[in-house]
């Protein structure tokens, strides 16, 4: 049984469709990565399932049907997250943590571990009013998982961050993999491919590609054969664009790529007609193409 | 329950460390005593400031101890009230202006709980300072000039306080469909203003309204009696009072809070 399901979700803000349709599942113990560019639709999906922005039509059922309250379930983080200032973060963490429905005693004791989860157990004592941004963040991952929710949906969590943040949120993320499921969004592939299983791609307000990451590769990827030669690469190149196996040819500085349909077929035949009019090859390496270009190529359709 | 208890916990500890539980209070003292120190200490105070030319006469009567506490309650009614709109129009319209109300209730948080909470920290925050205040007033008022009976001072003081607990409810009803504080404080101001305005030229046409509730107590103070139109007026209050809530809580049931 799915944590939501979500059909035929539709959003528009004043004359402008945000939302055109979206129809996808999220189950338990995924790590899935909401993934598009800027403007995509990514935060107002997000806050659709949280239930801060009402759908103009469309459903979005979570486990224990329409009646119960859904919040139980999850924990949410927007984009810029913005807490009480007066507050001391180990504060803030106990409030969260007994609104959620935890008793007292058990609020102190998992804020204190989720401070120490976060790495800002030093700063616990201090008003949120002063923390850096990264501290802010991981405050509001914190709060986000304190009732131990099901699905945990955070906006954007790495986006904000130094490299070093980010690289610190990621590895947390990893880590509460194994304890709920997370929906995060992101406009960066990496961060998507380094934690998730899944991803949604959204894309001007429609879902266009989803699936497992390991699926997402072989439907999408081909495999490519970069050349360089000594002088002339260009004149090269286009003449070994047209031996059969190429689908397409893309020339960058000195490498020219060459997309094709089999690999072992054209190994063979470039590396035999290289050989036969002895050209200066300097360069030969077999590869694939990256789920970037792929998705470079859907969003330019 | 316990969750609403958290809600209050917060809001208390929220007016503590802004320190509204010092000066909202101290306010409220200065802005009530103010009146019978001066009205007693008048002719000192005209003496000191170079006094009255040689022979000339003034008549200065000397005010009732019911004037001089009825004074108190017009400063309330007028600076007391405008404290009362500033600190309660970002209650609500505050926190979801800067989206940490959307942090808030997307945990399970009952949208009542999260509204009444919020109304019955500000009525314990007015209250004890208006209390205070009044008071202090009614004391001061017994020393200088004689003491009015406590009865009296406390049946004034439940009547009109039903008058200021109308413009908390009204303040936080806006506070639920409002997401500017500064917009909230405007409209919470007007209607008070066209109530009162309303009431006051037309008082034979709306004997039974809130905003009269002020003119009510005066009359009870000076003259010892209340009219007769106090009872309606204290039920539309109460009815009024009631209304809001239920619609506060209802409007922000519905509302999107991002």
């Amino acid at each position: 049984m799915p944590v939501v399901s979500i059909t035929n979700l539709k959003k528009r803000f004043k004359d402008q469709e945000v939302i055109k349709g979206l129809d996808f599942q999220l189950s338990e113990g995924k790590c899935i990565a909401l993934l598009g560019a800027n403007g995509a639709g990514k935060t107002t999906t997000l806050k659709m399932l949280a239930g801060l922005v009402k759908p103009d039509s469309g459903t979005i059922v979570y486990e224990g049907g329409e009646k119960a309250d859904f919040r139980r379930l999850i924990g949410y983080l927007p984009q810029f997250p913005v807490f009480y200032d007066w507050m001391t973060g180990k504060e803030f963490l106990e409030y969260a943590g007994q609104l959620a429905g935890l008793p007292k005693a058990e609020a102190k004791d998992r804020a204190a571990e989720l401070l120490e989860l976060t790495g800002i157990s030093e700063a616990k004592n201090r008003r949120i009013g002063k923390f850096s941004g990264g501290m802010k963040q991981r405050l509001g991952i914190a709060q986000a998982i304190i009732h131990r929710p099901k699905l945990v949906m955070l906006d954007e969590p790495v986006s904000a961050l130094d490299p070093f943040g980010r690289r610190e949120v990621l590895e947390l993320l990893g880590r509460l993999k194994k304890e709920t499921a997370i929906l995060f969004s992101t406009h960066i592939l990496n961060d998507a491919e380094e934690i998730c299983d899944e991803i949604l791609f959204l894309h001007g307000g429609e879902l266009i590609e989803s699936g497992t990451l390991a699926d997402l590769r072989t439907r999408h990827q081909q495999a490519k054969i970069d050349l360089v030669f000594k002088v002339n690469t260009a004149e090269y190149a286009e003449e070994i664009s047209l031996l059969p196996p190429v689908s397409s040819m893309e020339l960058k500085g000195d490498s020219a790529s060459f997309l094709v349909e089999d690999i072992e077929d054209a190994r063979n035949l470039f590396l035999t007609e290289i050989a036969k009019r002895k050209w200066p090859l300097l360069k030969f390496e077999i590869s694939r193409t990256s789920l970037e270009d792929v998705f470079m190529k859907v969003v330019k359709k | 329950m316990k969750q609403w208890v958290t809600l209050l916990k917060k809001e208390m500890l929220e007016l503590a460390r802004n320190f509204k539980w010092i000066w909202v209070p101290l306010t409220f003292i200065l802005i009530t005593v103010k009146e019978p120190l001066t009205l007693y200490y008048l002719p000192q105070i005209i003496d000191s400031l170079g006094g009255l030319p040689e022979g000339a006469v003034i008549e200065l009567p000397v005010p009732s101890a019911g004037e001089a506490l009825a004074a108190s309650l017009s400063q309330l009614n007028t600076i007391g009230v405008l404290i009362i709109v500033l600190i309660a129009m970002g209650s609500i319209a505050g926190e979801r202006k800067s989206g940490v109300a959307g942090l808030i209730l997307v945990k399970p948080v009952s949208y009542a709980g999260f509204v009444t909470a919020k109304w019955t920290s500000l009525m314990m925050l007015i209250w004890l300072s208006y209390f205070l205040g009044y008071f202090l007033s009614w004391y001061y008022v017994g020393i200088l000039f004689e003491f009015i009976p406590f009865v009296d001072f406390l049946q004034s003081f439940f009547v009109y306080g039903i008058w200021l607990t109308l413009i908390i409810t009204i303040v936080i009803l806006f506070n639920t469909f409002i997401k500017s504080p500064g917009a909230v404080g405007f409209f919470t101001i007007g209607i008070i203003v066209l109530l009162t305005l309303l009431s006051t030229s037309l008082s034979h046409l709306m004997e039974w309204s809130p905003a009269l509730l002020s003119a009510y107590t005066n009359t009870f103070i000076i003259g010892g009696n209340f009219p007769d139109e106090l009872l309606p007026s204290i039920i539309v209050s109460v009815i009024a009072i009631t209304i809001s809530m239920i619609a506060s809580i209802a409007i922000f049931k519905r509302r999107e809070l991002a």
